[in-house]
């Protein structure tokens, strides 16, 4: 048997240094230094010219206007998908609850681009139908209301989620003492149901909040055309427009991010207070109720919803993607093919997007992988308080916006590094730490959860026979969580391969992302090689979310987002 | 097996990473459209097998932050500039920050058209005028009919603070007498919209979310020919235009392929695959590309480059004062 001295132990010597390393790095160096320079700034007194500027408050009032107003949406489409589809005899709910999700995976700035195919005189899915508003009209789009409505197509899959878990906590007992009593199904969703949904749909509205204030590709497309800013693109314009006072500017700007959303944390935090939701009974099936004669209408209401927030637009990108030119009607005659070939086969571009994405994703992946398995594995073993703290601090990169994020590694990582002497910034490198920061926490929670689902006596008797660390790594607890880790892989990969905020302030030359290729190839004109490239990122987001469908069953509960 | 695992993906993942940065011996930042620029840097490689060359698009105000962020950083990544106008790279000449180059070319060139000592090079000549979508109710003939009250809220331009192309109109137009800023400020009254650059403006007439817009010609003349319900029109008070030049970085660690790409740019070659994608080329003797009138035909409107280079800021901030852009 190969053993050491120290083979019996828990934990090898070098994994606390290891996680405290990895914590250090992603998380409290970027953090602390975005806070001392947002601090320096403001007693240098630079910060006077920012807050006296009329366009930082528009900025800030835009959005809390859209985020508020976003969250509304939110509610309403995700909390009556949500009610529907677990607590009623509605017809092919799981199918339904996929398709609900997908907007949820989709970049922004692809829903932005598609919703615009949609609507407007520039619609060429309304000018193949002859429905085209007149020459003139404006882009509806282009306004607070229609930021603010795909903030809650965006957002509405994750207010579904949240009271979906809610919903289907509840026990049966109760639904089922007031239905003998005589109580009505109005009665007992209104008395019963709508109370202990509650600690849900305020959780999920606070998140859909927090996504809407740090949303970039949205009121990226939709705002900037139409000069309505919100902090994210104010962060972006300043920094387009590189000044003197631009590293202060946007660590000022960021920390008033971060304000917004913890405010809007805290309002969640304040509602829920003092309501303790403690059920007695199991938390058998979701009660189902039956919709009776009104099924038929609520299922076609569902499919007409699920059709018009996702075929419609979808439809409308791949018609722009088929268009030869701006303006020219699409029919048989005038359909090419010519902005896929573009894409695919000319623009280096797009070509190195993809491989800068696709490397970019997998790097994440791996590496937070192995990062993730040995920090979940300390922060599941040692039961301490700085357990709690390290495990805190691995959350917080991820619950901050994106572009707070970029601003935090840009004023970290922009002169070069001490000792080696050379700068990352402008390299594909701080990218990479960008990603690994953010979605740190993607990583980790389907592989902590599936740590906690096994019996620690496992680990124990591997211990007592002298397995030492990676033995018990290799035979007992990698093979255990072996379905959560793939899950964590896939997902990484799907949210990396499509991330535009961190990476539109940190690309350069020859590191362009998917996302920014997109975004760039808008910008510049070309509409028909944006939602080209668009159609085929949709595909490409579509395949992998059935690929992990299908993993489903073997993963641990709460493994997939869309799936808890 | 994790350890090898991990190991293997570590080694797979680095090494994938340094192959999507592999070392371009080439990097040109431009304010060219995307298909053109790929058919420029097409062209180069065609020209000159086995480069390997990397290329940037943005707006010339945006690529320009970008490249100055760079620097201060301590890394400018950028060997060639190729941005819409003169002005700017005369600024970075004064800054020293470009390399001088004598092109063997620059005899078929006129003289105006680059710089003596060889920092930069014009290579093409793109005016601004008026395009409209052809169901417009009027045929724009004179920069005053866009404040008229027929196009009252249908005019979309460019922002000087993306375009490059826009910056220099604004200040061509504001320096001729009968306009001057108050022509901005009427616009402005008319509700007329300054955002983005000129494929924006592009977009939003050629779709018909506005009728009328101040754009670059071959923008519209090349949309017109691929069907698209556009026309443009020199007005007659003239047009401004910018010449597209290049130049040199003096940080560049690649100043053989780089001189390379200046003498591909400027050569006969290489400004005829300019004239095929629709711009007048700065070479002599090689004619307009289709839907153009001849060159003599064109009213090219005066602007004093030393004036434009000094009063740049100031023009901005007058731009979006009257128009409260920021970007």
């Amino acid at each position: 048997m190969r053993s050491s001295v120290r083979s019996g132990n828990s934990q090898p010597r070098w994994l606390f240094p290891f996680v405290v390393i990895v914590v250090l790095v992603l998380s409290v160096l970027p953090l602390a230094r975005l806070a001392w320079t947002g601090i320096v700034s403001a007693l240098r007194g630079d910060a006077g010219q920012l807050l006296a500027d009329p366009a930082l408050w528009s900025a800030t009032l835009n959005t809390l206007a859209t985020s508020f107003l976003g969250m509304i949406a939110a509610v309403i489409l995700g909390g009556s998908f949500a009610v529907l589809l677990t607590l009623f005899d509605v017809r092919g709910r799981s199918a339904l609850g996929f398709l609900f999700m997908l907007p949820m995976m989709i970049p922004p700035q692809v829903t932005a681009l598609s919703w615009i195919g949609l609507t407007g005189p520039s619609s060429t899915l309304l000018k193949a139908l002859g429905m085209a508003p007149p020459l003139g009209s404006p882009q509806p789009l282009y306004s607070i209301g229609g930021i603010a409505l795909l903030f809650g197509v965006q957002h509405a899959p994750l207010v579904y989620l949240a009271m979906r878990a809610g919903l289907l906590a509840l026990p049966k007992e109760g639904v089922e003492a007031a239905r003998l009593s005589g109580a009505s199904t109005v009665r007992v969703l209104l008395d019963i149901v709508l109370p202990l949904a509650m600690p849900g749909l305020v959780a999920g509205a606070a998140i859909a909040f927090v996504s809407g204030v740090g949303n970039f590709g949205i009121p990226a497309i939709l705002g900037i055309p139409a000069s309505i800013y919100t902090l994210p693109t104010l962060i972006y314009s300043k920094f387009a427009s590189f000044g003197p006072t631009t590293f202060a500017d946007i660590s000022i700007i960021s920390v008033l991010i971060t304000l917004l959303a913890v405010a809007g944390l805290s309002v969640e935090a304040r509602v829920l207070r003092g309501r303790d939701y403690r059920t007695i009974g199991l938390p058998g099936q979701a009660a189902v109720f039956r919709l009776g004669a009104v099924r038929l209408p609520a299922e076609m209401l569902l499919w007409l919803v699920t059709f018009i927030i996702l075929v419609l637009p979808f439809l409308a990108l791949l018609a722009g993607s088929l268009a030869p030119a701006y303006g020219v009607p699409l029919n048989l005659e005038t359909a090419t093919l010519h902005a896929y070939e573009e894409v695919i086969l000319r623009q280096s571009v797009t070509r190195s997007a993809f491989t800068n994405s696709v490397s970019l994703a997998l790097a994440s992946a791996f590496g937070l992988l192995v990062i993730s398995v040995l920090l979940g594995y300390y922060i599941v073993q040692t039961k301490s308080r700085t357990a709690a703290t390290i495990s805190a601090l691995a959350e917080v990169p991820y619950a901050l916006p994106g572009i707070v994020l970029a601003v935090a590694f840009i004023l970290l990582l922009a002169a070069p590094l001490p000792i080696l002497g050379f700068s990352v910034y402008g390299t594909i490198w701080i990218i990479l730490i960008a990603y690994l920061s953010s979605f740190l926490a993607v990583s980790l929670k389907p592989v902590i959860s599936a740590y906690r689902q096994f019996d620690p006596s496992l680990e124990e008797a591997a211990r007592l026979s002298g397995a030492g660390f990676y033995r018990r790594m290799r035979d007992v607890l990698v093979p255990l969580i072996a379905p959560a880790a793939g899950s964590s892989i896939i997902l990484v990969f799907l949210i990396a391969c499509n991330e535009l905020t961190v990476s539109a302030l940190l690309w350069s030359a020859g590191t362009q992302t998917l996302g920014v290729a997109i975004y760039n190839l808008d910008d510049s004109g070309s509409f028909n090689l944006a939602a080209a490239l668009s159609v085929l990122v949709v595909v490409m987001v579509v395949v992998l979310m059935l690929i992990l469908e299908l993993m489903a069953r073997r993963l641990p509960a709460g493994a997939l987002p869309w799936r808890r | 097996m994790n350890k090898i695992v991990s190991a293997f993906s570590a080694l797979a993942v680095t090494a994938m990473l340094a192959g999507a940065v592999e070392a371009a011996d080439l990097v040109i930042y431009t304010s060219q459209p995307n298909e053109d620029a790929q058919a420029t840097v097409d062209g180069f490689k065609a020209a000159n097998p086995g480069l390997e060359v990397e290329w940037v698009r943005d707006g010339t105000p945006k690529i320009m932050a970008k490249l100055m962020a760079e620097i201060e950083a301590g890394n400018p990544v950028a060997d060639i500039l190729l941005i819409a106008d003169t002005v700017t790279l005369e600024r970075m000449k004064q800054a020293g920050q470009l390399m001088a180059y004598k092109s063997p070319e620059a005899q078929n060139f006129d003289a105006a058209l680059y710089d003596a000592e060889g920092h930069y090079y014009s290579t093409k000549l793109i005016t601004t005028g008026i395009m409209y979508n052809t169901q417009a109710g009027m045929k724009p003939t004179s920069w005053k009919d866009l404040i008229k009250a027929e196009a009252k809220g249908l005019v979309a331009m460019p922002s000087p603070l993306t375009s490059g192309a826009a910056l220099i109109h604004a200040q061509t137009l504001t320096g001729v007498d009968s306009l001057g800023w108050d022509y901005y400020r009427s616009l402005k009254d008319n509700g007329a919209v300054a955002s983005g650059g000129n494929g924006a403006v592009l977009k939003s007439v050629a779709s018909g979310e506005k009728a009328y817009g101040m754009v670059v010609d071959y923008m519209p003349i090349r949309e017109k020919a691929k069907g698209a319900p556009v026309e443009f029109v020199f007005p007659e008070e003239g047009v401004s235009a910018v010449t597209e030049p290049v130049a040199i970085l003096s940080s560049t660690e690649h100043a053989e392929a780089a001189k390379k790409f200046i003498d591909y740019i400027l050569s006969e070659e290489g400004q005829k695959v300019q004239l095929g994608l629709g711009y007048i080329p700065a070479r002599n003797g090689l004619g307009v590309p289709e839907g153009f009138p001849a060159r003599d035909q064109i009213k090219v409107l005066p602007v004093n480059a030393a004036d434009a280079l000094k009063t740049s800021e100031e023009d901005l901030k007058t731009f979006s004062d009257i128009f409260g852009t920021a970007g």
